[in-house]
């Protein structure tokens, strides 16, 4: 199935587009998700460490706009939100 | 009585004015501005602009809940807020976000205005990227949403 990470604050660095998208297999959680996004930025950016932090600093938001844990379990085409860590104001 | 919007920085600036339309009434005796500027100097470096982030939809929720909270926690019923945060590039000195509010005493509205700012700083989804004058840029570091444990 397919899930998109719309990426917001630091994490915008890791597309142009703003968003990832991964084909994965059903039945996947966000902890998951932070496994596939390592192996992105493996491959596109040479495992930047920075870039690695902030993926597990980060929490992620579900489509209803929900911040949700590790074990939440994605469904079709929803798209994720990863939240690094903030400083507005 | 609560106002908030993110304001995008394309469209319109943030207004003062505004902010004290909707806080103005005979019901309140005390009422404060808090605005955050963009300042020329962060750790060291001279910062000539601010790009701000935020995602809009959880950032609204999150000014909603800590408005709604204040009325157990602070035990403030009778109040106005507004709450306004721009996204986008600010040059310095410009507005990026502005909370007025209005309550009937000013120890309520010191303790509500300083308390709606820390609480916006520790839980709504906004960054900065700060830009320096040797061209370069940086996100700056900030605190981690703590993550539910279900």
């Amino acid at each position: 199935m397919k899930v998109k990470i719309e990426l917001f604050g630091a994490s915008r660095e890791f597309s142009k587009n703003n968003l990832i998208e991964f084909n994965v297999s059903n039945n996947i959680k966000i902890k998951d998700i932070r496994e596939e996004m390592m192996k992105y930025l493996d491959q596109n950016f040479s495992g930047n460490e920075n870039y690695k932090k902030i993926v597990k600093s980060s929490a992620f938001c579900s489509q209803d706009n929900k911040i949700v844990s590790d074990n939440y379990k994605i469904t079709e085409n929803e798209k994720i939100g990863i939240i690094p860590p903030i400083g507005g104001g | 009585m609560l106002h908030t919007k993110i304001i995008d920085i394309k469209e319109k600036k943030i207004s003062l004015k505004e902010a004290e339309e909707f806080i103005s009434s005979s019901d309140y005796g005390a009422s404060i501005y808090f605005t955050g500027t963009v300042r020329n100097q962060n750790n060291n470096k001279s910062v000539i602009g601010i790009t701000y982030d935020s995602h809009d939809d959880l950032v609204l929720k999150s000014f909603k809940e800590i408005y709604e909270e204040t009325e157990k926690k602070l035990n403030i019923q009778n109040k106005a807020v507004f709450i306004e945060h721009a996204k986008g590039y600010l040059n310095l000195g410009e507005i990026s976000i502005i909370i007025a509010i209005a309550c009937k005493h000013r120890d309520q509205a010191y303790l509500l205005s300083r308390y709606v700012i820390e609480e916006i700083k520790k839980r709504s989804p906004i960054w900065k990227k700060e830009h320096y004058t040797d061209n370069q840029s940086d996100w700056l570091k900030g605190n981690p949403i703590i993550h539910e444990k279900n």
